[in-house]
């Protein structure tokens, strides 16, 4: 028979099943080293980067030689403490904190808002509405980076973080998550309230909403991912250096230090610590959210 | 569990908030705009001026160093400034022209300085130079910020290349460095040389690097000059390089690539530049920009001894011109503190204390003549001086003309072709004739 | 904002449950709260992306002078342009080239790692975690750590090569390794995705279906091949179109990583426009055209895929 033991296991479930006869068992040991192997390898060459860059960060070295030993060799804070006291990293930290996190609230408050009219509410050309923020989503960002400053300039905002804040609330993969997972919510408790003379916004409020805690959960977290990792636009809307986010300042850093990979690794680190412990910590609603969107 | 989790959430975002409390700057949009007005005429000047530049570690100091000694001698002015990496600066500055919010000083090499004074965008310092400040700058030099007959700015310094070498390869290929401009290398020589020192290097290491990554690619233009030819006509305007002594020149270099005596990730595209690769220990000898001496210095340390020599020559000897000056936007609210700090950088004590701190040329007369006192190995700084002699007007007015950043893109783009594409130099010098043919339309 | 990765399956008329049209609230027809619900998503919809989009089609016909942002209306010239640009044409190979690398391979591999992950296996959580953990870190990063890990005289890679004897690859100075290293940066990132979208098609699959092909005498393979794979349709369908968007946009790790070289053989249209329009040449024009140019290559292909699925669907 197989090598593969068996049925597929949902996550949390356990195989149920009669105890395999002892050829199959003989077959299946053999199928799960081959499994572990599989495992270890993919495991260890997925961890390398990021190995690499841990090693590197805290290696204390600045100049790299021919031979590079991915085994540290020492501890050291040293190219952190060379980075901080050159470059105004502890503002550009402070600079993604204040535009990511304003910009997810500005994005998660809209994206629901609008995923429930599209989920529940009735209005005239719903459709043809719901495709074209559709068709937004297809529009990369190279191709309105002109169009776009040319905007925002005349707004008067290039240069400060609403530059980056507003256009970037106007993500609408937000709208869809909501949308989707609203869907789902039964309208019999919307028409109970209705009943009792609710009107569209109270309903909202006091009964749909409160249901929705793991979709915030999610679009937070999506939302807060991309904004902390944008770098086209913020390059190009914030001129000062002292407005940088972290990704610019990161590319920055790039120009100044070139090949002094032991700076450019420990900013890396900075940059990249947040998320990595926010992901972690909220894995289950990252993965939810991703995987949400690709079932019917 | 959920508890844990929302404390870790709320402490993580208050130590956020902490942090981004400076932050707040951005969110009024006051960070970056130079506050408006100067009250009055007079010594007794009030302005906040933004300056824009961009600058490694040592530059960085000797400029906030220049602009204290400046704030102290004129209270009621301050200036500050905004350091861009050199690859943003001039989309950095193009998004402030178009906001209509431009920097009331910047930092331009002479290459690009072109574009800025063809669009009329600069202030004209006419007014704070009179002849006899011109005068005392190096003739030529003077000429480089200089358009339809108008000064635009100042030239605030010059760097040039010469090489690098460390003392153990030479020794071990049984090489005697010239010590002077008079004992500098042949062609020939330095051929022999190198084909010495690929015996010599072991593993990855290679003889050299040269210096004409990116921006840098009009760097190429030494060869051409030590081979005697020339860049553009009498004109200024009519390439001159589709000749025999151009085509020797590509030949010469692309044998650097063919010989194995420079790295292919060298080249004029890449992002190795010579002091990363020097001080890394790939190579035995760097030509580099006498600015990189203070890097070097400090990354190389202990590790090995190196010394400079000249370039080579052929028939004649010749460097590049590097270097950068200072300018004013002429629509900045405050042209006339503008204008008085350009004068002021450029005093004679200004730029002795500049040049001597980071490891760059002057441009005064006073000062080139003199014995600069270099704060980082003043022994390599005395071959750069050195070289620095044979920059000729002529030459300096070729690289400084008005469309010269196009005809620097056409040099990368046709280089890197010859270098790592197999291009002949046949093709190579007709395709950057035709394109500074083009650029000067 | 960059563009974002989700996309649901359902697009087509919006499910309306239950709220029948005879039914009149506050005697209206709709609702028109909504007005109020989609207010501020549609305002920031069109003034910064319907708009903008609109305009780059605008600008993409004329010159634009870089420092005093002046419009000169030029027709069509920036097109004219872009058919005699051996650059442009480079970059639309490059990114086609990338495409085809990237989206079947990520594919491959996280189904593979799905099927993988969703068996018996001890610490299954731990190697999932790590798989999918390059998906948060961001594309300049993700580079950064590349071009450590990829140069040429004192990356990682090479570093470990020459220790075990093997040769040492040009990754940064010639054009087919420097490509190959984009692709498995690329891989890197993306394969979480993949492997996620493929684990919460697999778990979806009734188990009865195994059993049943079981009791047939079906094999570990012939069952993957008509049960498995077939029902993951839709998680495909869904995976095509969002890796075919992500890699017809990448931006931040070329950039990072290659910049395009070396010479332009890593130059994908997405930095190409970015470089037209914000280096050197600073011609936001032509920047705009490469732009429209994209936008509609990645509307064809999405339409054509989502016909595709359709005359699928209706033939199954």
């Amino acid at each position: 028979m197989a090598v593969t033991t068996a049925r597929p296991v949902a996550a949390g479930r356990t195989t149920t099943g009669r105890p395999a006869p002892a050829r199959r068992r003989r077959r299946s040991r053999a199928g799960l080293t081959v499994r572990i192997v599989l495992a270890v390898v993919t495991a260890l060459v997925m961890a390398f980067p990021l190995w690499v860059m841990l090693t590197t960060a805290f290696s204390g070295q600045r100049t790299f030689d021919a031979d590079v030993s991915v085994i540290p060799r020492r501890f050291s804070l040293d190219n952190f403490s060379r980075v901080f006291a050159a470059w105004p990293v502890g503002t550009w930290f402070g600079n993604s904190v204040v535009v990511s996190v304003i910009t997810t609230v500005v994005t998660v408050v809209v994206s629901v808002l609008a995923g429930y009219a599209f989920a529940k509410l009735r209005f005239p050309f719903k459709t043809p509405l719901f495709l074209l923020l559709l068709a937004t989503m297809m529009i990369p960002t190279q191709a309105i980076l002109v169009p776009q400053f040319r905007i925002v300039n005349s707004l008067g905002l290039i240069g400060t973080f609403w530059a980056v804040i507003i256009p970037g609330a106007a993500a609408t993969f937000g709208i869809f998550l909501a949308r989707q997972f609203m869907l789902a919510i039964p309208n019999e408790l919307m028409e109970a309230a209705e009943l009792d003379g609710a009107g569209s916004l109270r309903i909202f409020w006091s009964i749909v909403l409160p249901l929705c805690k793991p979709l915030l959960a999610v679009l937070t977290l999506l939302a807060l991912m991309y904004q902390w990792n944008d770098f086209l636009w913020p390059l190009i809307a914030l001129k000062d250096p002292t407005l940088y986010t972290l990704p610019i300042g990161l590319q920055f850093l790039q120009g100044q230090y070139r090949t002094d990979y032991g700076a450019l690794m420990a900013m890396t680190l900075i940059a990249v610590a947040p998320l990595v412990v926010l992901f972690l910590a909220f894995q289950r609603f990252f993965v939810q959210g991703l995987a949400t969107t690709g079932i019917r | 569990m959920a508890f844990n989790r929302r404390q870790a959430l709320l402490g993580g975002l208050g130590l956020g908030a902490a942090a981004g409390l400076s932050g707040c700057a951005g969110l009024t949009g006051k960070a970056g705009s130079p506050a408006p007005s100067s009250s009055g005429s007079g010594s007794a000047l009030q302005a906040e001026l933004t300056f824009v530049n961009w600058s490694g570690d040592q530059e960085k100091k000797a400029f906030d160093a220049v602009i204290t000694a400046f704030e102290k001698a004129n209270p009621g002015i301050t200036i500050k400034t905004e350091t861009v990496p050199y690859a943003n600066v001039q989309t950095n500055l193009d998004s402030r022209f178009q906001a209509g919010s431009p920097p009331d000083l910047f930092r331009v090499s002479y290459i690009d300085i072109g574009q800025y004074t063809s669009e009329d965008v600069l202030l004209d310092v006419s007014g704070t130079f009179d002849q006899a400040k011109i005068d005392a700058f190096v003739p030529g030099l003077w000429e480089g910020v200089v358009y339809d007959g108008k000064p635009y700015g100042v030239p605030h310094q010059i760097d040039t290349t010469a090489i690098l070498y460390r003392t153990d390869a030479f020794e071990a290929a049984g090489l005697t460095a010239p010590k002077s401009l008079d004992e500098a290398w042949s062609w020939e020589q330095f051929a022999e040389a190198s084909t010495k020192l690929a015996g010599v290097v072991k593993g990855k290491q290679v003889p050299f690097i040269y210096d004409w990554q990116s921006a840098g690619a009009y760097r190429w233009l030494s060869w051409l000059f030590q081979a005697g030819g020339s860049l553009l006509g009498e004109d200024l305007k009519s390439p001159a390089i589709d000749s025999d002594q151009g085509r020797r020149a590509v030949e010469f270099t692309q044998s650097f690539f063919t010989k194995g005596w420079v790295a292919r990730n060298s080249s004029v595209k890449s992002s190795t530049y010579p002091d990363s690769a020097f001080i890394s220990g790939t190579v035995a000898m760097a030509f580099a920009g006498d600015f990189l001496i203070p890097g070097i210095e400090d990354g190389v340390g202990k590790k090995f001894e190196y010394a400079s020599m000249p370039m080579p020559k052929d028939v004649q000897a010749a460097t590049d011109l590097g270097g950068n000056a200072v300018v004013a936007s002429a629509q900045g609210k405050n042209t006339e503190a503008a204008a008085r700090f350009l004068e002021f950088l450029v005093t004679e004590e200004q730029q002795r204390t500049f040049c001597e701190a980071t490891g760059e040329l002057p441009t005064l007369k006073s000062l080139t003549a003199a014995d600069l006192d270099f704060q980082v190995r003043p022994d390599l700084m005395k071959t750069f001086v050195e070289q620095a002699t044979t920059l000729t007007p002529e030459q300096v007015k070729q690289v400084t003309v008005p469309q010269f950043a196009k005809i620097n893109a056409a040099l990368q783009e046709e280089l890197e072709k010859a270098f790592l594409g197999g291009a002949s130099a046949a093709d190579t010098t007709a395709a950057l004739a035709t394109a500074v043919q083009k650029a000067s339309a | 904002m960059t563009t974002a990765p989700t996309l649901p399956v359902t697009a087509g008329p919006p499910a309306t449950p239950s709220r029948d049209t005879g039914r009149l609230r506050h005697g209206r027809r709709w609702d028109r709260a909504a007005v109020l619900f989609l207010l501020p998503s549609l305002l920031l919809a069109i003034g910064f992306l319907i708009v903008p989009m609109i305009a780059a089609f605008v600008y993409s016909a004329a010159r634009i002078a870089p420092l005093s942002g002046r419009v000169t209306w030029v027709q069509l010239a920036n097109y004219g342009a872009m058919f005699t640009d051996p650059t442009f044409y480079r970059a639309l190979l490059n990114t086609a080239l990338f495409i085809g690398l990237t989206v079947p391979l990520s594919m491959a591999v996280g189904l593979a790692l799905a099927v993988l992950m969703n068996s018996v296996l001890p610490g299954r959580r731990i190697v999932r975690t790590i798989i999918y953990l390059p998906l948060v870190i961001s594309g300049v990063a993700v580079g950064l750590i590349g071009t450590f890990l990829f140069n040429d005289t004192i990356g990682v890679f090479n570093g470990l090569a020459t220790s075990l004897g093997l040769p040492n690859v040009s990754w940064q100075s010639r054009g087919l390794p420097a490509f190959i290293s984009l692709v498995l940066i690329t891989l890197w990132i993306r394969v979480g995705f993949t492997m996620i979208i493929y684990l919460a098609g697999l778990q979806a699959v009734p188990v009865e279906l195994y059993e049943a092909a079981q009791v047939e005498g079906a094999s570990g393979w012939q069952r993957f091949r008509f049960i498995t794979f077939p029902l993951l349709g839709p998680s495909t369908f869904f995976l095509l179109i969002m890796n075919v968007i992500y890699s017809f946009q990448v931006f931040d790790t070329v950039f990072v990583l290659t910049n395009g070289g070396p010479g332009s053989a890593t130059e994908v249209l997405g930095t190409y426009a970015y470089k037209t329009a914000f280096g050197p040449a600073r011609d936001q024009g032509y920047g705009a055209a490469i732009g429209v140019v994209i936008f509609l290559l990645t509307l064809i292909f999405t339409v054509v895929q989502w016909r595709t699925n359709r005359n699928r669907d209706e033939v199954a």
